[in-house]
């Protein structure tokens, strides 16, 4: 990964990093081999037929690639219309289709958060009591299991 | 008290990262000192919202450091320190509110008399004193301090979140030891960030990390994240080894000291078992 200037500026002061109070929709993109997971909460206007996303936060408990991808997806979501949104996760998907697993697992994980939030806020329609939607990443940025010792300790 | 809680920790990282992007050794000394005080009060205020059943947690607004003077940031800091002086009044314990009072009165006073200086902190000019180092290895450093800075200050909340939880003495003992070894961890890395122009604010932490309700399993996972973290530390001394020997052995430093941590690491989760078999 090339680390210029703009990655910096992603890494030191992410966009839209953190919680909001009373969201719309929660929706979170876990990586189940590693427990990473990204927690994405929106706030949504009605206009007529289309849903658009007012405000947008995250947080991730991941690597700092993750937040970087967080940093960037969630800026783009900003502000626009589910249809919109699910475009860029398509385009988001389809692009690190090109990338090797580990590097790709972090922006899936931003995205599938995204599609898990605009699920949740659908589903909330028919179920307001519904907990936030999960979903899982198909990539795999786990790194070789490092033996531990006190896990299975051998018998002497 | 709840909000005093957040305005305490959001003052003391803000003056934590004053300290840490300024080069004049008068400031960085007071102002090292001050966001120690200012941790001091964390958890004091933290010990009696826990001693009152209050329900809390380490949420907290971003806090903006990005400026050209450091007498912006010492603005903001009183002005910091004048909200935390009026959310005082729902502080109950009067020996810490008295305590608290009398610390801000003077701090701020302290702070109006430090030297302005120009700041560097967020230049990027990515060189850490006068190493040459070529763009991977630039690269690789940087994302380890952004890591590795966010690291430390998570485990310095988690840490302190299990021991402000615990009545066992020999636990709280291996937490104040980890809590002080990462401080220590984040200062060195935020004074390289400070230098290398790329100092931030490391990113507020989720619930669930603090809120451990296996803590068994959470010293295992972290005894694996420390591993994970010696290799990363071997690493980067390998690849700074042929630009510079200080960096490299500056990387071993704390590669050596990541041991002591998983052996005390490792006591710990021998003592919860003995804990659980006992009873």
């Amino acid at each position: 990964m090339v680390v210029d200037n703009e990655l910096v500026r992603h890494m030191a002061d992410p966009h839209n990093y953190g919680n909001l109070e009373e969201p719309d929709a929660v929706g979170i993109g876990e990586n189940p081999e590693n427990g990473e997971k990204v927690i994405i909460y929106l706030k949504v206007a009605e206009e007529g037929e289309a849903p658009r996303i007012e405000t947008i936060r995250f947080q991730a408990i991941a690597c700092m690639t993750t937040v970087v991808a967080g940093s960037i997806i969630t800026h783009e979501a900003e502000n626009v219309d589910f249809e919109t949104a699910e475009e860029l996760i398509a385009v988001t998907l389809g692009m690190l289709e090109n990338y090797p697993p580990e590097q790709a697992a972090c922006s899936e994980m931003v995205a599938v958060a995204l599609k898990a939030a605009m699920d949740n806020y659908r589903l909330k329609k028919e179920n307001p009591e519904l907990p936030a939607v999960v979903y899982k990443i198909e990539q795999s940025c786990a790194p070789e299991p490092v033996p531990n010792p006190l896990e299975n300790p051998k018998e002497s | 008290m709840k909000s005093l809680l957040i305005k305490t920790h959001e003052a003391w990282l803000a003056t934590l990262m004053a300290a840490l992007m300024s080069r004049t050794t008068e400031n960085k000394r007071v102002l090292t000192e001050f966001s120690d005080i200012l941790w001091r009060h964390f958890t004091w205020i933290e010990n009696d919202l826990i001693r009152r059943g209050v329900e809390y947690d380490y949420d907290r607004d971003n806090i903006p450091i990005k400026v050209e003077r450091l007498s912006i940031l010492l603005t903001d800091i009183v002005r910091r320190m004048n909200e935390i002086e009026l959310l005082l009044v729902r502080c109950e314990d009067e020996a810490l509110k008295n305590r608290i009072r009398t610390d801000l009165e003077y701090m701020r006073y302290a702070l109006g008399r430090l030297e302005d200086e120009t700041i560097h902190a967020f230049d990027m000019n990515r060189r850490y004193r006068d190493i040459e180092l070529d763009e991977e290895a630039t690269g690789a450093l940087t994302l380890f301090l952004f890591e590795e800075s966010y690291k430390e200050y998570e485990l310095i909340m988690i840490y302190n979140y299990l021991k402000a939880h615990s009545d066992d003495a020999f636990l709280n003992r291996i937490f104040q030891i980890l809590i002080d070894e990462s401080f220590f961890h984040l200062r060195s890395f935020g004074e390289m960030m400070a230098e290398m122009g790329i100092l931030g604010v490391p990113r507020v932490i989720h619930q669930s990390l603090y809120k451990v309700s296996d803590v068994e399993r959470f010293l295992l996972d972290g005894i694996d994240e420390e591993i994970a973290a010696k290799e990363q530390c071997r690493e980067l001394s390998d690849a700074v080894a042929s630009k510079s020997e200080e960096l490299a052995k500056f990387f071993d430093f704390i590669n050596y000291q990541e041991n002591y941590h998983i052996e005390l690491m490792r006591e710990a989760v021998a003592h919860y078992r003995a804990k659980r078999s006992d009873g």
